[in-house]
């Protein structure tokens, strides 16, 4: 598999002998081009044309973070694969609002159940009060097939992911990591930012994976598409979420690796540091790299390419060959 | 699949090898490198390596594995390069 590089510390990139080599104080460092999947840059780093020539020829996306560890953009090289009847297929599912109904739901169902697996796996580890959140998002489920509009939808998404996030308290039982409410831009506490800098840093992995397809990332189902930003892996995110983004906060504050002392209280919000950033990141590399045996294909794959074949699916749907069913978490 | 290439090329052309791996196999130490491969990606680097070494003098060998589940890695001393992504 492919892997992704991560540039946390300040330096230079540049194209040389027909690779990528990364150069600042503590020396050089080639990356293999031809396993590079897609790089992540939170440093300071300074590039030139070239190096973007050479991403763009070898199909390689290259995501910037701020600072604050914000989604600033990506350089996402000229499609090569461009497919205008899969644009047009997409947008007659954008245009047609039954059919955008049914995806919109497809993404918010597919979304609650792999929440729903993320309780169960905790009511099965002795957490019998989150009992009660279970059903009521159950409960909220049984609702998504009586919506007539995908604002409907949107909010129920939005109890779904309420309810959800005041259990973390009662399965973490760890004060310094407590929930209160959902706040973002900035977020006011620790699980909150950690929420927010896994959430795009997951909206960034499918778009590197919606590069490999034919879709367009600029029309999403649930997420309404508008002249502004890539809304398709903002829709496909909302699937993995539970699995990947909100497992590794679990895992991290679990397992007591993150701490108070990996934050820095900014003067509007709360912001990680360098090494909880670098935490989260590998927790999530690694899950990406993780393989799990796949009911239809008979074969072990990757969590990275679960997500591409969410997408293949959802072509496929979109060209009228299978409906689309979201990847159910069983594991 | 896990890739371990060592290498023993005439000076004149090592620079070259040593090139064409970089692109692939992360850098380990003199001769040495290592890294996970695609079925495809492992064919073209052998087809570049034999393209620049000479058959009579170079050598190359491959260590592969299908997985790295059985294998253990020890080490003594410096660490000069390796396999890493965060940098």
């Amino acid at each position: 598999m492919k892997r992704s590089f991560y540039i946390m510390s300040d330096g230079e990139i540049k194209r040389k002998d027909n690779t990528f080599v990364f150069e600042n104080d503590s020396g050089k460092k080639y990356i293999p081009i031809e396993e590079l999947n897609d790089i992540y840059v939170f440093g300071e780093l300074t590039l030139n044309k070239r190096f973007l020539e050479y991403a763009s020829q070898k199909e390689v996306p290259v995501h910037f973070f701020n600072h604050y560890g914000y989604y600033i953009g990506s350089f996402y090289p000229r499609e090569h694969l461009n497919s205008g009847y899969m644009i047009l297929k997409q947008a007659e599912h954008y245009l047609d609002s039954t059919k955008r109904l049914f995806l919109a739901r497809q993404f918010v169902a597919g979304s609650a159940q792999n929440i729903l697996h993320v309780l169960k796996y905790y009511i099965n580890r002795d957490k019998e009060m989150l009992n009660d959140t279970y059903y009521a998002i159950e409960e909220l489920m049984g609702r998504l097939e009586g919506c007539t509009e995908v604002s409907q939808l949107m909010a129920i998404e939005g109890n779904i992911r309420d309810l959800y996030y005041k259990a973390f308290d009662l399965i973490l039982e760890n004060p310094d990591f407590s929930f209160e409410k959902r706040t973002r831009r900035p977020p006011q506490n620790y699980i909150n930012t950690m929420i927010s800098f896994g959430n795009s840093i997951i909206y960034t992995i499918v778009l590197s994976e919606i590069y490999k397809t034919h879709l367009d990332p600029r029309i999403g189902y649930l997420h309404s598409t508008n002249f502004r930003r890539f809304t398709l892996n903002l829709d496909v995110s909302e699937i993995f979420k539970p699995i990947i983004v909100d497992r590794m906060i679990l895992t991290l504050i679990g397992k007591k690796m993150i701490t108070k002392s990996d934050f820095d209280k900014n003067a509007n919000g709360i912001i990680m540091k360098d090494k909880g950033k670098q935490l989260i990141l590998q927790e999530i590399d690694k899950k990406m790299g993780v393989t799990i045996k796949h009911r239809e294909l008979g074969r072990e794959v990757s969590y990275r390419t679960i997500v591409r074949m969410e997408l293949y699916k959802l072509e496929k749907h979109l060209m009228g060959e299978k409906e689309f069913k979201p990847f159910q978490s069983k594991w | 699949m896990f890739v371990i290439l060592v290498y023993d090329v005439n000076e004149k052309r090592v620079a070259k090898a040593l090139k064409t791996c970089r692109k692939y196999l992360y850098w380990v130490q003199n001769s040495v490198f290592e890294g996970e491969l695609s079925e495809a990606n492992y064919k073209k680097l052998k087809f570049e390596l034999e393209k620049i070494i000479n058959k009579e003098e170079d050598s190359v060998i491959f260590y592969t594995f299908r997985s790295m589940r059985y294998s253990e890695r020890e080490s003594m001393g410096l660490k000069k390069g390796g396999d890493v992504n965060f940098l």
